[in-house]
């Protein structure tokens, strides 16, 4: 559906993209049923906050129904939806920027002179999933995603929780491949670390109860 | 011998497959002598796997789903 893109979903889009461009207005609700979802879930990953959410939802399929004319099918229609989204949530965030001020680079892994691993590392893999429903966890979660700086925060949601390819989160963003792959190893060292900083506190407390 | 460092350096690509199978043999010999290295991979790929199962959860709440319908309507025929 929409943006994972199985053939018959890609052509069902497409068909109602020249529709919609055609003048045919039903069409319209059938596209915002399609994507409304995905719209909604990047925006509120991104700015945590229902309301903000629901408006640049509101926004983007304005856009889409007022400017599909001006889409020329370059990229992936669904690219086009996605860059729309990210304007519109950037807008938001914009008029509440909270200062973070949280450096990338203190929470990657740190190396002797030999480059070998200085930390004490933990594997706290095993018997995480259960943990998930742990409203203490998902928090965690959130929090440390929220705290990723936006240029690997946008990588990281489009590419590891939407699961678009390399490639793709590379055409949304206008981005190389390469940079698309650091930005999101980066991501997923500093979300590593903030975890592992929680997981294994977690097993301390659990030990000491 | 490949050090932690750039075990680490090369995590990603290894794990999408995107290495020379030599550069990947040298990393999976690296991690069979160093279990610190052995707990990165395996909380690097569980961290993907949290997050993600965590903020997929998102859905639009069905009230928001009825205005958003609403609106769809509106302007469908404006």
């Amino acid at each position: 559906m929409g943006f994972s893109e199985p053939k018959e979903a890609k052509v069902e889009e497409e068909q109602l993209v020249k529709d919609l461009q055609a003048g045919k207005t039903e069409s319209f609700e059938r596209l915002a049923t399609l994507f409304q979802k995905k719209i909604y879930a990047l925006s509120f990953n991104l700015t945590r906050n229902a309301m903000d959410s629901e408006d640049v939802t509101q926004e983007v399929l304005l856009t889409l129904f007022k400017k599909i004319h001006t889409f020329q099918g370059k990229s992936a229609f669904s690219s086009w939806v996605y860059r729309i989204t990210l304007n519109a949530t950037y807008m938001k965030l914009r008029s509440r920027k909270k200062d973070q001020n949280i450096s990338i680079e203190e929470l990657l892994p740190s190396f002797n002179g030999s480059g070998f691993q200085q930390e004490k590392i933990q594997d706290w893999s095993e018997n995480t999933e259960s943990l998930l429903f742990d409203n203490e966890t998902r928090e965690t979660i959130q929090k440390a995603v929220d705290l990723l700086p936006e240029k690997e925060k946008i990588v990281f949601l489009l590419r590891d929780v939407e699961g678009l390819s390399t490639e793709k989160v590379g055409e949304v963003l206008e981005l190389t491949v390469p940079a698309v792959k650091s930005r999101l190893h980066r991501a997923r060292l500093f979300l590593r670390k903030k975890l592992a900083n929680y997981f294994e506190e977690y097993k301390v407390r659990k030990e000491t109860k | 011998m490949i050090c932690c460092k750039e075990c680490l350096e090369l995590l990603h690509d290894y794990l999408e497959g995107d290495l020379q199978p030599e550069v990947s043999t040298s990393l999976e010999e690296h991690f069979e002598d160093c279990p610190p290295c052995i707990a990165f991979v395996n909380t690097y790929k569980s961290t993907t796997h949290l997050c993600k199962t965590t903020l997929n959860s998102t859905e639009i709440p069905d009230i928001v789903k009825e205005r958003l319908k609403e609106f769809v309507d509106k302007n469908k025929n404006a």
